[in-house]
């Protein structure tokens, strides 16, 4: 009997580049080769103080801290200050930043916990304005273009408490593949965007061709938000209009408030998944791995295809420069014409200041030197299409080429401004801060479907549907009796053309 | 005879209770306090880190009891305990009576060997097992391809059917050797007189351990098993590290679901402090329950 032939790829290299996509996603300790070192700081526009001091700066890391990790040690001895810095990944600033607020000992600058409403933050005092510290503030914040800067998402009464330096104009779900792979298979993801069938049939031909030695398809399946963010995009793409963000946001059709988690785009999206996994295409083990440690299987030729963010980029281009991979667009559902993906207005990565910080000076004026074309254009030529620069400016003069300016274009060509109920209305803030996802969660339930635990695509979507709508009256219901003027009607922007930017004039119009 | 007052003998013993005093304080401080907190806190509807926390009585009691995760949860962390006491005990006291021979000249070794789990960190264990137990090139499965035990790889750790078995296998393999330890120390106060005389009646084999020297050490055993029960209850970095309570909660455990609620909300909305509380509040009641009837169990054996 014929031997199965062992896989080429070793345990060692395995761990090997798990860790180093960890480091890449926590301390960002990679040295960049994409600028020549250093950077042109300018003088602060007016005198900082002379005391020194250490400035903590607190982040969810990633490209953020490839940056960061080059820039600080040339601005803090610039200043004369030193700036420890810590980027981590979200489940651990979920973890840290409450509690570290809550003991005083939060860092000087750093990022809320995902669901965290700013408006809260404001409240309960635990942040102050900027505007002391960026000089001319109103000049900088001119030169932003306009949606990044909101009242009631990262500003508030009349003061910008958050600072965006980047877009949030991305997704996560981008097909990326083994261009070797790939065209041996007879397919070309850059001719046009693929179809379910395409998705599948590639798959099944990559594994195929493998021969025990790698396979169509990989996913880090026990990171639970990887199901829910490729179910959802997958589903906008197949016309499953939809917002993206916090519960408040995500899954829902502003044209008639109501979630989308049931409709056929969706239930499509999860069976492609399943068919993937009983096709035989998956690579075997994707339940017990993360997002990182996937990613880092690509490059060592494991797999033909994942659907990750641009944020691949960087890592692959540092731990195997010389692996051939494209990326292209989320597939489309069979029959259909792609449809645009939507994201809220407002930047990402918003940055705060402590209230406790003795450091706004300091964070201020590294803050400003940030938002200028200068700093953008740094940011651009280390990060990329990862965390776009929010300057579109500053992004075509950093001078991107290869995976990167491709990522940036189709997210250019695919994304669209959709309507965000908080800047209608800001109470829907309190909303958020009451809203809790129901157990389990979309993510759960999906992975639920794919290890076998759970039965009946169609039911389970219907069933989890419903328990979001609950969970959003309820927390509407919640938010009411405590004061805030809000209904579900909010979520309904009867004048959403879902085929353009919705901007500040489709406000006024409500 | 006449009663001292009791402010008298307070005084009296003054310098007893000054002694006493700075563990009080530490116990009060780390052991009372707490608890009295997480008591007022499960009767709250509170994220944990705002200022807004409102007084709900025991909704957050009635929410848990009536929440099917929650007491698949519950019950997964006794099945967990069922699973790994006993087989611990037994396979501890066996290892325990061969090093037990004085005559055994490697007893120091295998000891050593049995043990060195026991003093590794245990997030390095778990994070170094889910590399073990990979279906890509993990030693485990490599082991049963090569030995045509399987044809295809066992995703351990992601398939809900093997991945509770596999980290409670992992769990005993890292405790074994306290549990062994105990046994030793319990084995050791039996009398060399005890073994002799055993000899000289003719007691040898199982009747010698079944008869004479398991009565000897049976306190021991009500000891060491409760120790071990209340252990197996507490399994959150091993599991945290190795599955986090996954795939699709297979492998949550109370304390992975009272730290899920507590502080991690992957899908974004904020954490519930108050109800983690309440669940934390019953799973130490039903935990004190057991303590309880154990020592109870163990001082009816006393007597006997």
């Amino acid at each position: 009997m014929k031997k199965k032939k062992d896989l080429k790829i070793s345990r060692r290299t395995v761990m090997k580049g798990a860790l180093a996509a960890g480091a890449m996603m926590s301390a960002g300790s990679i040295p960049s080769k994409l600028f020549a070192g250093e950077f042109n700081i300018p003088d602060p526009l007016k005198p900082l103080p002379t005391t020194g001091g250490n400035m903590r700066w607190i982040d969810s890391g990633d490209m953020k801290g490839v940056f960061w990790k080059k820039l600080f040690p040339e601005y803090a001895a610039s200043r004369g200050i030193t700036i420890e810095y810590d980027g981590l990944p979200w489940k651990e600033i979920n973890k840290i930043v409450p509690i570290a607020i809550r003991n005083g000992t939060v860092h000087d600058v750093f990022q809320l916990p995902i669901g965290m409403d700013p408006g809260v933050a404001v409240s309960e005092g635990w942040v102050q304005p900027w505007d002391d510290y960026i000089e001319n503030i109103d000049e900088w914040l001119g030169a932003f273009p306009s949606g990044v800067y909101l009242p009631g998402v990262n500003q508030f009464n009349g003061k910008t408490y958050g600072t965006c330096l980047t877009a949030n104009k991305r997704t996560g779900t981008c097909l990326l593949y083994s261009e070797k792979y790939m065209s041996e298979a007879g397919y070309d993801p850059q001719a046009g965007r693929m179809t379910y069938s395409e998705i599948r049939d590639a798959a099944k031909k990559i594994t195929k061709n493998g021969n025990g030695q790698y396979y169509g398809w990989i996913i880090g399946g026990n990171q639970v938000n990887r199901w829910e963010d490729v179910v959802h995009t997958f589903g906008q793409v197949g016309g499953a209009h939809s917002g993206r963000g916090g519960f408040t946001n995500r899954h829902i059709n502003f044209q008639n408030g109501k979630f989308q988690i049931a409709s056929d785009q969706y239930m499509e999206a999860v069976e492609l998944l399943l068919q993937l996994k009983s096709d035989g295409s998956a690579f075997p083990g994707v339940m017990s791995m993360n997002a990182p440690q996937a990613r880092a299987l690509m490059p060592q030729g494991a797999a033909g295809m994942i659907f990750q963010g641009p944020w691949c980029i960087g890592v692959w281009g540092r731990d195997a420069p010389n692996w051939k991979y494209g990326i292209a667009s989320e597939p489309v559902p069979d029959g259909k014409e792609a449809q645009p993906l939507y994201i809220a207005e407002g930047g990402s990565n918003t940055f705060w200041l402590s209230a406790n910080s003795t450091m706004g000076p300091f964070a201020g004026d590294l803050i400003r030197f940030m938002g200028t074309e200068q700093g953008q254009i740094y940011w651009a030529q280390t990060v990329g299409a990862a965390d776009p620069a929010v300057n579109p400016d500053a992004v075509a003069k950093a001078g991107l080429t290869g995976p990167s300016a491709q990522a940036l274009s189709m997210f250019a060509e695919n994304i669209l401004v959709g309507p965000n109920p908080i800047v209608r209305n800001k109470d829907v803030g309190i909303v958020a801060a009451k809203s809790r996802v129901p157990d389990p969660s979309l993510a759960l339930v999906i992975q639920g479907l794919y290890t076998g635990q759970l039965k009946g695509v169609e039911a389970q979507l219907k069933d989890c549907n419903q328990r979001y709508e609950d969970a959003l009256d309820k927390a509407v219901e919640e938010a009411r009796a405590d004061g805030a003027n809000v209904t579900r009607d909010d979520w309904v922007f009867p004048n959403w053309d879902v085929y353009s930017n919705y901007g500040a004039e489709k406000y006024q119009e409500l | 005879m006449h009663k001292k007052p009791l402010s008298k003998q307070i005084y009296d013993a003054r310098w007893c209770y000054l002694f006493v005093l700075p563990c009080s304080i530490l116990t009060g401080m780390f052991v009372i306090y707490p608890i009295g907190m997480s008591w007022y806190f499960s009767l709250l509807d509170w994220s944990g880190f705002t200022k807004e926390a409102k007084f709900i009585g025991l909704q957050n009691y009635y929410e848990a009891v009536n929440d099917e995760f929650f007491w698949d949860a519950f019950i997964r962390s006794f099945i967990f305990m069922f699973g790994t006491v006993p087989v611990k005990i037994v396979l501890g006291f066996i290892i325990a009576v061969f090093l037990n021979n004085q005559v055994l000249k490697l007893a120091p070794f295998f000891r050593t060997v049995i043990f060195m789990p026991v003093v590794t960190a245990i997030a390095i264990i778990g994070i170094v097992m889910t590399f073990v137990f990979s279906p890509f090139n993990g030693p485990a499965n490599k082991f049963l391809m090569s030995t045509n035990l399987t044809s295809a790889p066992i995703d351990f750790l992601g398939n809900p059917d093997t991945v509770l078995p596999t980290v409670m296998g992992v769990y005993v393999w890292k405790w074994l050797g306290i549990t062994m330890m105990y046994w030793l120390a319990a084995l050791q106060t039996v009398p060399q007189d005890v073994y002799d005389a055993a000899k000289i009646d003719g007691a040898e084999g199982y009747r010698l351990w079944i008869h004479i020297i398991l009565p000897i050490v049976l306190p021991f055993a009500i000891v060491i098993i409760l120790v071990e029960a209340v252990g197996a209850l507490n399994v959150f970095p091993l599991i945290e590290t190795m599955t986090a309570g996954g795939p699709f909660f297979s492998s949550e455990v109370m304390e992975i679901y009272i730290f899920r609620t507590a502080f991690v909300t992957d899908s974004g909305t904020m954490p519930r402090l108050g109800y983690a509380c309440a669940a934390g509040v019953f799973w130490g009641v039903a935990v004190l329950f057991i303590t309880v009837l154990q020592g109870l169990w163990m001082r009816r054996t006393r007597r006997i």
